[in-house]
C-alpha cells in the first residue's frame, strides 16, 4: 500500500468534492430547496472525510505529524475550516448559509497549495523536529481556521448589514412623515426586518435575502472569534517557548512573530471594540476583516516573500 | 481604554514596518544593500530608525505610553473590583423593571421562602445576600477578575523582559573541534550583545568541543546537527558531557547554550624556507550564493596572513570539502551541493604587499599583488616559489568542523513564562464568564407567599434566559411566556 499515493489521490478528490458541495450550497441559497441542502451537506461531509484521509495518509507516508510544511498546513487548514463550519456554524449556531463560503475558502486554500508549494512527503528539517511542533502548530492552525470562519462570517455580515440598511431606508420612505416632525429611528433593530431564515413563510425573493440576518451573522462571528482568540494567544506563547528552545530567544521580532503579534493585536482590538459604545456593528466588523487579512499575510506573505526563520515553503 | 487600544494598534503598525524593512540586528548586510539601492528614501528611513525599529527610541516610547495608559485604565477598575468583592450584593427595589422577571406563588411562609431562595441561589454558586425577605445574588465576578489579571500580567511580562534582557547577554562562541571555549568577554571576539544593566560577570565556565556532526539524507535534506561537548569547571576540570543539537540546548551554570551554525576549519601549515610561520585551523566562511545556486554548493573561504617575511604574504584559501563538486563544476559548469567530505581540496592564491588589517577574518586583497595560485589536497603538500627568493611550503594535515554555539543568559525567562501563563489564565474567564444578577423577594400572599423574581445578564443573554427560566421553575413556578423579546437565537 502506498500512503503517498493515497494521500495525493484523496487530495484531488477533496478539491472536487468541496467544489461540488460549494456549488450545491450556493444553489440551495438561490433555490431554497431542502433537497439541495441535504445534498450539499452530504457532499461536504464526504469532502471533509476525503480531506482527513489525505492528511492521515500523508502522515503515514512521511512517518511524522502531517503539518511539516506549507502544503500540509494548507491541507489541514482547509479541513478545519470546513469541519469547523459544519460543526460550529451549522451544528451549534444553526446557520446554513455560511457553508458555501467556507467551502470556497477551502477550495482556494487547497488550490493555492497544489499550485504554488507542492511538496513530496519527507522528514522534518531539524529546526522543526521537536515535540513543540505538535503543540504550537496545532494551536496556530486551530486558531487560524476559527479566525477564518469568523472572518468569512464578518464579511457576510457587512454585506447583509448594508442590504438591511438599504431595505430600512426604503421602508422609511414609504412611511408617511411623522406629523409632529419627529424622525424615524435610524438604528432600528435588525429584527424589525423580515428575517428570510425565520421559521415559516417562504423567503421573500429580494436581493441579499439569501443570507441570515445581520444580527445572527454578527453573533456567530463574535462567538467564533472569541473562541479563537485564547487559542491564538496560546499558539503565540507556545511559539515563544519553542523559539527559546530552538533559537535561544523567546521573542526576536522575526516576521512570523511580528505578524502573529499584529494579528493578535487586531483581534484584541475587535474584542474591545465589541464592548465599546459606538464601535459595535460595522466598525468592529471592519476591524475583524482587517484581522482576517492580517492572518492571511501571517500565513502566506510571511512564508513566501518575507525572509525569516519561518520560511518553511520547501519543507 | 481607547487611548491604550490606539497605542497598541500604533505599536502593531510600527512592528509591521520592522517586518517589511531589513533590520540591523537581524541582517545588517541586507540593510546595507537596501541603503545602496534606495538613495534618498533609504537615508530618510535610516534617520527615522526604520532599520532598527524594535530598538528605536520611538518604539520604546510607544511601549512606555501604552503601559502608562493601560495602568491608568486598570487602577480605577481594580479599585472598583476590590470594592465590589468586599460588598455584599445590593437589594433592588423594582423587580419587574428588569429584563427578565417573573412571579411565583408558593405555599410557604414568606420568611421561610426567602431563606429557601437564599440557600438555593448559594447552591447555584451565586454570591448571595439576604435582607429580611429580599435576596440579592450575583455571579460572574470572575469575568472582571480574569480581565484584570490578563491586563496586569502584561506588566509582569514587561518586567521579566526588561530585567532579563537588561541584565543578560547573548554571545556567539565559534569553536573548532578539539578546541576549548571559556565564558569570558574576549572569547566572544566581539560577537556579543550585552544588556544595558549587564554587570560584566562572566562565569569562567567552559567546554571543549569534542566533535561536530552534520547528517543529511541523500536528497540533501538535513537530518541533524550535533555538537558533542565536555563541560569544564572554572579550574578546567571536566564536569560532564552532552550533545547539543537544534531544539535541544544545554545549560551551563545559568547559561543556555544553543546549536546555531557550523562551518569548515581546515588545519593548514605554512612555512617559508623551512621556518614554520603558521599551523592552526582556519575558520572559513561561505559567500552568499548567486540566485539558483544552493548555499551548500559554494566553496568556503579563508586566509592566512604572514607578516614575518618582508614584504607580507597573504594566502587566500578556497576550500572544496568534496572534490567531486569542484571537478563537476569544472567539467560541466553545474554547481553541486557538498554534504560530506570527500578528498577535501584547497585552491590557494598567494599575494604580497602590505597587509593593513592583520585579522584573519578580513579577506580584502586590495593593495596586494597576486603572485600565483596552487592546489592542495588533504594530507598533501604544495610548494610555491616566492618571487625574489624563498620557498613557501603549505600542508593540509586535517579538515575539521567548527561549530557556532549561541550562549545566552536571561534570568527573566521564568518571570516571562509566569506572566504568559497568567495572561492565558486571565483571558479565558474574561471572555467566557458572563456577569448576571438575580433578585428574589418574598411577599406575604393569601395562602402562602408571592415570590417576585427579577434578573439580567450583561453577557450571553440568550443562555441567561434558560438559566433564569430554570431558577423560576426551581422556585416553584412555571414561567408564563412573556411578550416576544426583541432578540432571537439565530435560527435557520
Amino acid at each position: 500500500m502506498n500512503w503517498a499515493r493515497i494521500s495525493s489521490t484523496s487530495f484531488d478528490v477533496t478539491i472536487w468534492l468541496y467544489l461540488g458541495a460549494m456549488v450545491l450550497s450556493f444553489a440551495y441559497l438561490a433555490a431554497r430547496r431542502d433537497l439541495l441542502w441535504v445534498l450539499a451537506r452530504v457532499v461536504a461531509i464526504a469532502g471533509a472525510t476525503s480531506n482527513l484521509v489525505s492528511i492521515v495518509a500523508r502522515g503515514m507516508a512521511a512517518d511524522r505529524v502531517p503539518w511539516g510544511n506549507m502544503f500540509e498546513y494548507s491541507t489541514l487548514l482547509a479541513f478545519l475550516v470546513v469541519a469547523g463550519t459544519l460543526v460550529i456554524v451549522e451544528g451549534v449556531a444553526r446557520i446554513k448559509t455560511l457553508t458555501g463560503f467556507s467551502l470556497m475558502f477551502s477550495v482556494l486554500t487547497l488550490a493555492i497549495a497544489a499550485m504554488f508549494f507542492p511538496a513530496e512527503p519527507s522528514p522534518l528539517q531539524p529546526a522543526l523536529n521537536s515535540y513543540w511542533i505538535k503543540i504550537h502548530v496545532v494551536a496556530a492552525i486551530t486558531g487560524s481556521s476559527l479566525f477564518a470562519i469568523g472572518g468569512i462570517a464578518t464579511i457576510l455580515f457587512l454585506i447583509k448589514d448594508r442590504s438591511e440598511r438599504r431595505a430600512l431606508a426604503v421602508l422609511r420612505e414609504r412611511e408617511p412623515a411623522p406629523i409632529m416632525g419627529g424622525a424615524v429611528e435610524v438604528d432600528a433593530p435588525h429584527d424589525l426586518l423580515p428575517d428570510p431564515e425565520g421559521a415559516g413563510g417562504a423567503p421573500a425573493p429580494k436581493r441579499g435575502g439569501v443570507l441570515p440576518s445581520a444580527a445572527a451573522l454578527d453573533r456567530v462571528a463574535y462567538r467564533v472569534i472569541a473562541f479563537a482568540f485564547p487559542i491564538w494567544t496560546f499558539a503565540v506563547i507556545a511559539g515563544a517557548i519553542w523559539a527559546q528552545e530552538a533559537w535561544g530567544r523567546y521573542w526576536g521580532w522575526d516576521p512570523k512573530e511580528t505578524w502573529s503579534f499584529v494579528t493578535w493585536v487586531i483581534f484584541a482590538g475587535y474584542l474591545h471594540a465589541r464592548s465599546t459604545a459606538g464601535w459595535k456593528g460595522r466598525r468592529a466588523a471592519v476591524i475583524a476583516v482587517v484581522g482576517f487579512i492580517s492572518l492571511l499575510i501571517t500565513y502566506y506573505a510571511v512564508n513566501l516573500w518575507i525572509v525569516g526563520l519561518h520560511s518553511y515553503k520547501m519543507g | 481604554m481607547r487611548t491604550a487600544l490606539i497605542l497598541l494598534l500604533i505599536l502593531a503598525g510600527a512592528a509591521v514596518i520592522g517586518s517589511l524593512l531589513p533590520q540591523v540586528p537581524n541582517s545588517p548586510e541586507r540593510v546595507g544593500q537596501y541603503l545602496a539601492a534606495h538613495g534618498f528614501w533609504g537615508q530618510l528611513f535610516f534617520r527615522a530608525g526604520f532599520f532598527d525599529v524594535y530598538g528605536s527610541w520611538w518604539f520604546v516610547l510607544i511601549t512606555a505610553l501604552l503601559f502608562v495608559s493601560l495602568a491608568a485604565c486598570l487602577l480605577p477598575r481594580t479599585r472598583a473590583m476590590i470594592r465590589a468583592l468586599r460588598q455584599r450584593p445590593i437589594q433592588a427595589r423594582e423587580l419587574d423593571g428588569f429584563r427578565h422577571h417573573a412571579e411565583v406563588r408558593v405555599d410557604a411562609d414568606p420568611d421561610e421562602a426567602a431563606v429557601t431562595a437564599e440557600r438555593y441561589l448559594r447552591r447555584r454558586r451565586f454570591r448571595v445576600s439576604r435582607d429580611g425577605r429580599g435576596v440579592a445574588a450575583e455571579k460572574g465576578t470572575l469575568r472582571e477578575v480574569g480581565s484584570l489579571l490578563f491586563h496586569w500580567a502584561f506588566f509582569l511580562l514587561l518586567l521579566g523582559v526588561i530585567v532579563g534582557k537588561g541584565t543578560g547577554f547573548t554571545g556567539r562562541a565559534v569553536v573548532t573541534e578539539g578546541e576549548t571555549f571559556v565564558d569570558a568577554r574576549p572569547n566572544y571576539s566581539g560577537q556579543i550583545r550585552t544588556g544595558r544593566y549587564f554587570g560584566g560577570g562572566f562565569t569562567g565556565l567552559g567546554f571543549t568541543l569534542l566533535d561536530f556532526e552534520d547528517r543529511y539524507r541523500s536528497n540533501g535534506q538535513p537530518i541533524d546537527f550535533v555538537s558533542r561537548v565536555r563541560f569544564l569547571d572554572r579550574e578546567g576540570r571536566p564536569t560532564g558531557m552532552q550533545a547539543i543539537r537544534v531544539n535541544h540546548p544545554a545549560t551551563m551554570g545559568g547559561l543556555h547554550v544553543f546549536q546555531e551554525g557550523f562551518g569548515w576549519a581546515p588545519v593548514v601549515d605554512a612555512s617559508v624556507d623551512g621556518r614554520k610561520l603558521w599551523s592552526s585551523p582556519i575558520q572559513m566562511t561561505r559567500d552568499e550564493p548567486p540566485d539558483g545556486v544552493p548555499a551548500t554548493a559554494m566553496p568556503w573561504r579563508g586566509a592566512i596572513k604572514l607578516t614575518a617575511p618582508e614584504p607580507d604574504v597573504m594566502i587566500t584559501l578556497e576550500l572544496w570539502p568534496d572534490f567531486r563538486a569542484f571537478a563537476n563544476l569544472q567539467l560541466t559548469g553545474q554547481p553541486t551541493p557538498m554534504f560530506v567530505q570527500f578528498d577535501p581540496f584547497i585552491r590557494y592564491s598567494v599575494y604580497r604587499g602590505e597587509i593593513v588589517d592583520p585579522t584573519v577574518s578580513d579577506l580584502d586583497t586590495s593593495g596586494l599583488h597576486l603572485e600565483g595560485r596552487g592546489d592542495l589536497h588533504a594530507a598533501g603538500e604544495s610548494t610555491f616559489d616566492l618571487p625574489g627568493g624563498g620557498q613557501l611550503r603549505l600542508g593540509f594535515p586535517a579538515l575539521r568542523h567548527y561549530s557556532v554555539l549561541l550562549i545566552s543568559r536571561d534570568v527573566g525567562i521564568p518571570v516571562v513564562l509566569a506572566a504568559a501563563i497568567l495572561v492565558l489564565v486571565g483571558l479565558i474567564p474574561s471572555l467566557y464568564v458572563s456577569r448576571r444578577k438575580v433578585w428574589i423577594r418574598a411577599e406575604a400572599a393569601p395562602g402562602g407567599a408571592l415570590l417576585r423574581i427579577g434578573g439580567f445578564s450583561l453577557q450571553r443573554k440568550d443562555s441567561f434566559e434558560e438559566e433564569f427560566d430554570r431558577i423560576v421553575r426551581d422556585m416553584g413556578g412555571s414561567r408564563e411566556p412573556e411578550a416576544p423579546r426583541p432578540e432571537k437565537v439565530g435560527t435557520s
